[in-house]
């Protein structure tokens, strides 16, 4: 899976949560969950949640402690694909 | 130093926003203790978002003190001391540091505080407004401590 098919599938995840909907178009490796995209903290969870779903990963709570950002989220899913040999 | 840090939650949007009986939820957000607690009360919803805003208003502390952000409800971990309709004491441990908790519930919100020094508690002052049309008004001029905000509420904590 490249990068832009991982962040399409990350986007269409995080819409679902998004109070800040303008934010939705300027996305990218530097966009903040909470702070841009204004996702409220107990819907950060569904984020994981639909992330291990979605790709068919497990995320522990060590990873999920990292995933503020979009930055961190791809590359906490491109280890796990990695993890699983499933890249 | 005198840090405190304050939550609450809607309990009405609450239960649109979160499915916390959704699979997986509560074994991302609630240690092993915390989650039978939930499973053995008469009143889980409750016992879910007081545990919530207990860690959320502790973690504002920790993150302020460590200068670390992390996403780690789980390691924040709540013990009720008292618990009776409408009022609530306990502490939350994180890395080897202690919060001091109060909660005031009802059943439409749940608000907690938490300080680093139990005494603190007695002396914060708060403020929670109701805003039916989501608009809060402008308080950065009156500096509160800390700020929280869930649908129809505003809640400000003053030192």
């Amino acid at each position: 899976m490249n990068k832009e098919e991982l962040l399409s599938r990350l986007k269409v995840i995080v819409s679902n949560y998004t109070q800040n909907k303008e934010a939705l178009d300027s996305i990218n490796e530097d966009t903040d969950f909470l702070k841009d995209l204004k996702i409220n903290s107990a819907n950060l969870v569904d984020v994981v949640l639909d992330v291990e779903e979605e790709f068919g990963i497990e995320i522990d709570n060590l990873s999920m402690e990292k995933m503020l950002n979009v930055r961190a989220a791809v590359e906490i899913i491109e280890t796990k694909l990695h993890e699983a040999g499933r890249e | 130093m005198r840090l405190a840090g304050n939550d609450i939650v809607d309990l009405q949007l609450a239960a649109t926003e979160s499915n916390w009986m959704r699979k997986g939820y509560l074994q991302k957000i609630c240690s092993e203790k915390e989650q039978a607690l939930i499973e053995e009360s008469e009143y889980p919803n409750q016992l879910v978002w007081l545990f919530w805003s207990m860690k959320e208003a502790a973690y504002k502390i920790h993150s302020r003190k460590t200068g670390q952000r992390v996403y780690a409800p789980a390691s924040l971990e709540t013990t009720l001391q008292t618990l009776n309709p409408g009022f609530s004491t306990g502490f939350v441990s994180v890395e080897n540091c202690m919060y001091y908790t109060q909660s005031t519930l009802n059943t439409q919100m749940i608000h907690s505080l938490a300080t680093q020094e139990r005494s603190l508690l007695q002396e914060i002052k708060v403020r929670i407004s109701l805003h039916q049309d989501g608009i809060y008004p402008d308080y950065a001029s009156t500096n509160p401590h800390s700020v929280s905000h869930h649908g129809v509420y505003l809640a400000l904590i003053y030192l």
